[in-house]
């Protein structure tokens, strides 16, 4: 079973009273261990995709299926959850909070959904990302790679199994950024995650096992490497 | 025979329901002096009138009016505040500047209170707020003070008190008790000063004095009167006065007295004198009420013939009460012609009832 | 023009854009701003423009002549005697009670005689003013003598009615004769002829005042140096309406006080418009970098963040002046009340919102919204054009230093205390007023070190209790510290001084019950039905008290009268009292600690008197001191045995042995009987025994218990305007929460929609919103508890010290601190939920992908 599927998914919205059609009946598939690379120019359309597969947004017509489950069947709570235990997202801007140290940041997806014993959990994801002992340092004490890495292992936290993540490297340079696509790559085989990987940079897709080309709203083509 | 605020008092006091028993004027009354100067509460009106005509040293004229009412509300004994009403006292108080023709007057009402109005024989005095009269022996001083002007006098009567009309009663109407005790000090030696505005003149003259106490005098169909005091040259007084009816008919109780230079009085009755407007008249603009300020009298059994003007036409006293009566009392001048010989003197003249009838209605 | 558009399009429109929040700043100015307002209207209404209800149909006179306990009536004889030309109206001077309708009013006597005849005593040319009876026939005709009344057109009577009538402890029936135009000026008042008024007081052989109108041929002063020859020592000869200015002084420090208690809301506004402006600021301190690169001076920008605020100062201003208007009404009630169960009688006049009140509520609002946004407005100007090419914000918060502004804390409040110790000057406690405003702004700069400290303890703790919300909310706010000290700082000032006066009020309610139970020893309190106040003394018919006193089972009897006096140009209340009746029962304290028997056993019928400590403060008068009083036109000496504490009213009280006052004032009528009962009797047969016997009285018993609820009833109406000035200020505070929660809202968006992305549901959101209003009410009740208590300190035992002469037992009024606080934070949290709704509202897409 896929962990994301989209069925010939279209988005309309609205924008200063203008329909636009944001995605244009595409369909996508992505396994465990898929590390999937979406191409294309800004306004193609790769944030709306994954706001809908982040269940984030729903489809004007056809499906989004995380794990199987159509976004579009569940209420508030039930999306709430998917999101607390199936997906993790990663930003161009990292989006840590300010105001919380780094194990915080971490712990945050945990603490949301409950689970009181995240320390553990963010020492770990920590280690993995290669920040050991920087735990109780605030954002602003940390390059911008690192706080990548921190948001990575905020994303990795509640081990999802579907990773989202968009234009990650946009505020990096390009050592940096190949690091963290390394990363991602990475965490995709050891974690087993479906990865979806949005960038306007073919450097960066070329990392990915299967890249898909956008423009205006549509997969154009799909390479697997 | 000045009555006219008695008039009005009775009349809105006879509205009072607690009008109790007071004695009335009757013959045979006992007179004794200076008892009889002052108050005799047992009666339910009296009063005190002075005039007199003033010279100043420089020849300036002048007449005056101070009038002292009494009349009584109330007996109640119950009663305890110093502010009960047991009598109203009124006072009229006039100054003719005959030379400067002006005539200025005013009046005040006062409850005696503590020490407000009233008359007290022990201290020899007769008064309302600061118009006063205190005896001192036989002398009398006369104060009073006005916003526009003052009397300071000092009063000394040259003939003893006379005694009006018969027996001691001088009556108004038919009928036992419609009467007065009437007394009068005719010819008083003034001196003083009388102060005008800024001005300060030192005076003299001949003032006269009435004082009255009776209980209801007058009746329905009385509509006013005219009264004369007069002072001659040669001595001798003379007091008159008039009574007219509703139907303009002159009533039989009309009267006088004629007091000779020795002070012996000779009572007049209203067939004994002719009293006669003459055509000059005078018209109020105030009240409309048009006064005959010329008279001309005449008193057979005296041989005196005598003719009345005044010096100074607007001496009329203009109540701000509703019911006071408006009447013209003022200085005069007399000149004419007794038993041949050429005689002359000043008085005082009082009219009533010419702007609409005196309401004596009770 | 062009900096207008300029103006418009930079600082007005984004205003325009959140209507909502602009709008609540604009209403927490609007609101501090209308209460100012509606005190100083209230204050002109209900003291300033105090005219006392006695000059009702007092004239045009020039002099007064008065004394404690009455002029001698033969003065008025006296006068009118002398040779010059004055107008003399004696007057008697009273309140009366419409049986029935329970309206009480000035009951008026006059010599209508003289005054109605038109021709008052001594002229003619200006008639007296009194409209009534318009002639003297007039009032005979319709009346047939003196036993009737006049009152005033407005209560609406016809002439013929008959009218039962409450004075002192008697009713009768009078019958109206007249009404007299009462609308310019004079008061509805009862009107009767002097020898009436003086039967129905029973107050023979005196009037209260004698007003004179003199001639203008002389100066008042050489009037009064001839007319004073006339005179007995004892009694006064002053301008008139002299007893009206006096209550005016005595009024003004009340009228200071409340003035100033309104300005808390101002000053909590004044928070709130820095707060505003520092959003403002920060959120625009790129574009500011952008016009100023564009070649903008400072000046421009610092004038057009004043700008800003001075349109929330206008806008404020005239929304201030209905609402202001408006809430003078209610005010001017809640001031009467007090003024009347404290000071005087008196009614108030007409609120008057005149051009002045314009001014003052544009100048303040203006004003207070500039001098507040200044420091903002400054620091904005200070951005250099660089900022404009920095990318992304820069954090809304400068690092405190707290350190330093600690210490300068510390050195304020220590100047507060300094300042504590100062004395009053002029009558006003000015150094108090200083020692306050320091602390409060010791306070307000300890504020973000306290705050920082304690959300770096609650953020521990509160992430264990209440979950990850409390996390996030105790560090959002740590993490804007200047804004969230100014909101707290806000709320903080509002509670302190809720909780201040809510001590100084709780305690002072404390100390008056606990001093009435020393004070009211006695079982059973009689006093008349009759009209009574502050100012008024009704009076109960002789022979009762003895008759009470010989009931069986009554022990002992005790007969208080009161006058009102005057005492150097100040109104002062004089008592007697039984001293053998008080020795016996009585357990009164003094200051020289000295046992009653000692000090009472002093007073017994000599020329010894105690005074209460509002007298002795206000007077400045000691034991052993000797004051002169003037007494039923004699002036005579007394010696201060001690001064005693008294709660009763502000004016001081001066207390002698009843046979020492009934030498100089002979009035054997008591106003008030304290009765003992024997211990063997029964309390409720004596109280029926009592009421037998003063059947047919109006007579008021009121047994101990009652007697003390109704002074508390009393007190609790005195301070309802205190409260409800506080309960304004909190307003204020917690519509400036709203708002600032609702700015914070808006900042935070970003992070608020990635929480939505990172799994929290829509209720988390909402909860972290509310935790950080419930925050905000935390941190403000602490701080505001413990300036609050610093502030009542300094109320207690400063302000209400010098300003009354009260000494106060400090008391802490739990209950109601409790209540208060409860009611603050709901209110706190409560205001936030409509932030927490537009948060919840949030697209997270949209202000994810924003950038």
């Amino acid at each position: 079973m896929s962990i994301l599927s989209l069925q010939n998914v279209s988005k309309d919205y609205l924008s200063d009273g203008q329909r636009v059609e944001a995605l244009k009946g595409l369909s996508l598939e992505a396994d465990r261990g898929a590390f999937v690379a979406l191409v294309g120019r800004s306004g193609c359309g790769k944030s709306t995709l994954l706001n809908l597969a982040g269940a984030m947004d729903f489809p004007t017509s056809g499906q989004v299926l995380v794990e199987g489950i159509s976004t579009s069947s569940l209420n508030d709570a039930a999306l709430t959850r998917l999101r607390r235990e199936k997906v993790g997202f990663i930003f161009q801007s990292f989006q840590l909070l300010h105001t919380l140290t780094v194990f915080e940041n971490v712990e945050l997806p945990l603490l949301l959904a409950g689970e009181a014993r995240a320390r553990e959990a963010a020492r770990e994801r920590l280690e993995w990302v290669e920040l050991k002992g920087l735990g109780d340092r605030y954002p602003h004490q940390l390059s911008g790679g690192q706080m990548q890495r921190v948001a990575i292992a905020r994303a990795l936290i509640h081990s999802p199994s579907l990773i989202l993540a968009d234009e990650p490297t946009g505020n990096l340079d390009t050592t940096t950024g190949n690091v963290i696509l390394e990363l991602l790559r990475r965490l995709t085989r050891e974690q087993n995650t479906a990865t979806i990987l949005a960038t306007h940079s073919l450097e960066a897709a070329a990392l990915a096992d299967r890249v898909a080309r956008m423009r205006d709203g549509k997969i154009e083509e799909i390479v697997e490497r | 025979m000045k009555n006219k605020l008695a008039c009005f008092v009775a009349v809105v006091f006879s509205l009072h329901p607690a009008a109790a028993q007071y004695r009335t004027a009757l013959p045979g009354y006992h007179y004794e002096f200076p008892r009889d100067h002052f108050n005799h509460p047992e009666f339910q009106t009296e009063w005190w009138y002075y005039t007199g005509n003033l010279k100043s040293t420089d020849g300036h004229r002048f007449g005056f009016e101070l009038t002292f009412f009494r009349q009584a509300v109330s007996r109640d004994p119950a009663k305890t505040s110093a502010w009960d009403v047991k009598d109203i006292y009124l006072a009229h108080l006039a100054l003719s500047d005959l030379d400067g023709s002006k005539f200025y007057h005013a009046e005040r009402t006062n409850r005696s209170g503590p020490g407000i109005a009233g008359v007290d024989e022990t201290r020899g005095r007769i008064w309302n707020g600061n118009w006063q009269i205190i005896w001192r022996n036989e002398a009398q001083e006369l104060q009073a003070i006005d916003e526009q002007f003052q009397l300071h006098l000092a009063l000394r009567s040259e003939k003893p008190p006379v005694v009006h009309g018969e027996d001691g009663v001088s009556e108004k109407a038919a009928g036992a008790g419609h009467a007065s005790h009437y007394i009068s000090l005719t010819r008083i030696h003034t001196s003083g000063f009388v102060e005008l505005g800024e001005k300060k003149f030192e005076v003299t003259g001949t003032s006269w004095m009435d004082h009255e106490f009776f209980t209801h005098q007058l009746t329905a169909d009385q509509t006013g009167w005219d009264w004369l005091s007069l002072q001659l040259e040669d001595n001798t007084e003379l007091m008159l006065f008039h009574i007219r009816r509703r139907d303009g008919s002159i009533d039989p109780y009309s009267a006088g007295t004629f007091v000779d230079a020795q002070g012996k009085t000779t009572h007049l009755r209203a067939s004994d004198f002719v009293l006669m407007p003459l055509r000059k008249t005078w018209k109020s603009p105030s009240t409309g009420a048009v006064y005959p300020i010329a008279w001309k009298l005449a008193i057979p059994r005296l041989g005196l013939e005598l003719e009345v003007k005044t010096p100074l036409e607007s001496q009329e006293l203009t109540g701000k009460a509703k019911l006071t009566p408006n009447y013209w009392e003022g200085a005069i001048i007399l000149t004419g012609q007794r038993n041949g010989q050429a005689a002359a003197g000043v008085g005082y003249l009082e009219m009533t009832g010419y702007d609409h009838a005196v309401r004596l209605a009770r | 023009m062009s900096r207008l558009l300029l103006f418009y399009r930079l600082m007005a429109r984004p205003l325009l854009r959140e209507p909502v929040r602009a709008g609540l700043t604009v209403l927490a100015v609007a609101l501090g701003v209308a209460v100012v307002l509606a005190i100083d209207l209230a204050g002109d209404a209900a003291t300033g423009s105090f005219r006392s209800s006695m000059e009702t149909l007092a004239g045009d006179n020039d002099l007064e002549i008065a004394t404690s306990g009455g002029v001698p009536e033969n003065l008025v004889g006296t006068l009118a005697s002398l040779p010059y030309s004055i107008r003399i109206s004696p007057r008697i001077e009273d309140f009366a009670v419409i049986a029935g309708t329970r309206k009480s009013l000035p009951l008026i006597g006059l010599d209508l005689v003289s005054e109605g005849s038109g021709s008052s005593r001594m002229d003619s040319g200006t008639a007296a003013e009194t409209p009534f009876p318009k002639t003297l026939e007039e009032g005979f005709e319709n009346s047939g003598g003196f036993d009737g009344i006049w009152v005033g057109a407005s209560l609406g009577f016809k002439a013929g009615d008959r009218v039962p009538l409450l004075i002192n402890d008697q009713v009768h029936d009078y019958v109206i004769r007249g009404a007299y135009p009462d609308s310019n000026g004079n008061e509805s008042a009862i009107v009767m002829d002097i020898a009436t008024a003086q039967q129905a007081l029973t107050r023979y052989g005196r009037v209260d005042r004698i007003l004179l109108k003199v001639q203008k041929t002389a100066s008042l002063d050489e009037w009064q140096q001839r007319l004073r020859s006339a005179l007995p020592a004892g009694v006064e000869l002053r301008p008139q309406g002299t007893g009206t200015n006096e209550n005016r002084r005595m009024l003004a420090a009340f009228r200071w006080n409340l003035r100033l208690l309104s300005y808390v809301s101002l000053v909590v506004g004044a928070f709130l418009i820095y707060n505003t402006i520092s959003v403002s600021v920060v959120r625009r301190r790129a574009e500011i970098g952008i016009v100023r690169a564009l070649g903008a001076s400072r000046g421009v920008i610092l004038s057009a963040f004043a700008g800003e605020a001075a349109c929330f100062g206008i806008a404020g201003a005239l929304i201030a002046l209905p609402l202001g208007r408006f809430m003078a009404t209610v005010a001017v009630k809640l001031m009467a009340a007090t003024v009347e169960s404290l000071y005087v009688s008196s009614r108030p006049g007409p609120i008057e919102l005149g051009v002045g009140s314009v001014f003052l509520a544009l100048g303040i609002g203006v004003g207070v919204a500039v001098a507040s946004a200044y420091s903002p407005a400054r620091e904005a100007s200070l951005v250099s054009p660089v900022e404009a090419m920095g990318k992304g914000r820069r954090e809304y918060d400068v690092r405190v230093q707290k350190g330093r502004v600690l210490w300068l804390a510390s050195g304020l409040s220590l100047a507060a205390a300094a300042a504590s110790r100062g004395n009053a000057i002029a009558g006003k406690p000015l150094f108090g007023y200083l020692a306050a405003i320091l602390l409060v702004v010791a306070s307000a700069l300890a504020t973000p070190a306290v705050v920082d400290a304690l959300l770096t303890v609650s953020s521990k703790m509160l992430g264990k209790i209440f979950g990850v919300e409390a996390l996030l909310a105790s560090r959002s706010l740590a993490g804007s510290l200047r804004r969230t000290s100014v909101l707290v700082g806000a709320l903080s000032t509002a509670i302190a001084m809720m909780t201040a006066v809510g001590i100084m009020v709780g305690s002072f309610r404390e100390t008056v019950a606990v001093w009435m139970s020393d004070q009211l020893p006695a079982d059973l309190y009689l006093r008349p039905a009759g009209s009574a106040a502050a100012d008024r003394h009704p009076t109960i018919s002789l022979g009762l008290a003895e008759k009470i006193a010989k009931l069986p089972g009554v022990m002992a009897v005790d007969r208080l009268r009161a006058y009102e006096i005057s005492y150097e140009n100040m109104p002062a209340t004089l008592l007697s009292v039984d001293v053998d009746v008080l020795r016996s029962h009585h357990n009164s304290d003094f200051f020289s600690g000295r046992s009653k028997e000692e000090v009472l056993g002093e007073l017994r019928d000599s020329n010894v008197v105690l005074v209460s400590e509002p007298f002795a403060y206000k007077h400045n008068v000691k034991r052993g001191n000797s004051i002169t009083l003037a007494l039923g036109g004699g002036r005579d000496s007394f010696r201060v045995a001690d001064v005693y504490y008294d709660y009763s009213s502000e004016r001081g009280n001066i207390l002698m042995d009843r046979q020492t006052l009934l030498r100089y004032l002979p009035d054997a009528a008591p106003s008030n009987l304290a009765i003992y009962v024997s211990p063997e009797s029964n309390l409720d047969a004596v109280r029926y025994e009592i009421e037998q016997t003063a059947a047919g009285q109006r007579v008021l018993l009121f047994s101990n218990r009652d007697l003390r609820g109704e002074a508390i009833r009393i007190f609790d109406r005195t301070f309802a305007i205190t409260y409800a000035l506080e309960a304004v200020a909190v307003l204020v505070a917690v519509m400036g929460i709203a708002g600032a929660l609702l700015a914070l809202v808006i900042d935070r968006r970003r992070e608020l929609g990635l929480l939505h992305f990172l799994g929290a549901a829509k209720n988390q959101i909402r909860k972290l919103i509310l935790v950080e209003a419930g925050l905000l009410g935390l941190l403000a009740n602490t701080a505001g508890l413990m300036l609050g208590f610093a502030l009542s300190l300094v109320l207690i035992f400063v302000i209400n010290k010098q300003s009354f002469g009260w000494t106060i037992r400090f008391h802490w009024p739990v209950e109601i601190l409790l209540a208060a606080i409860t009611i603050v934070y709901v209110a706190t949290v409560l205001a936030g939920l409509y932030p927490a709704q537009v948060a919840v509202q949030l697209n997270p897409i949209e202000v994810i992908h924003e950038e």
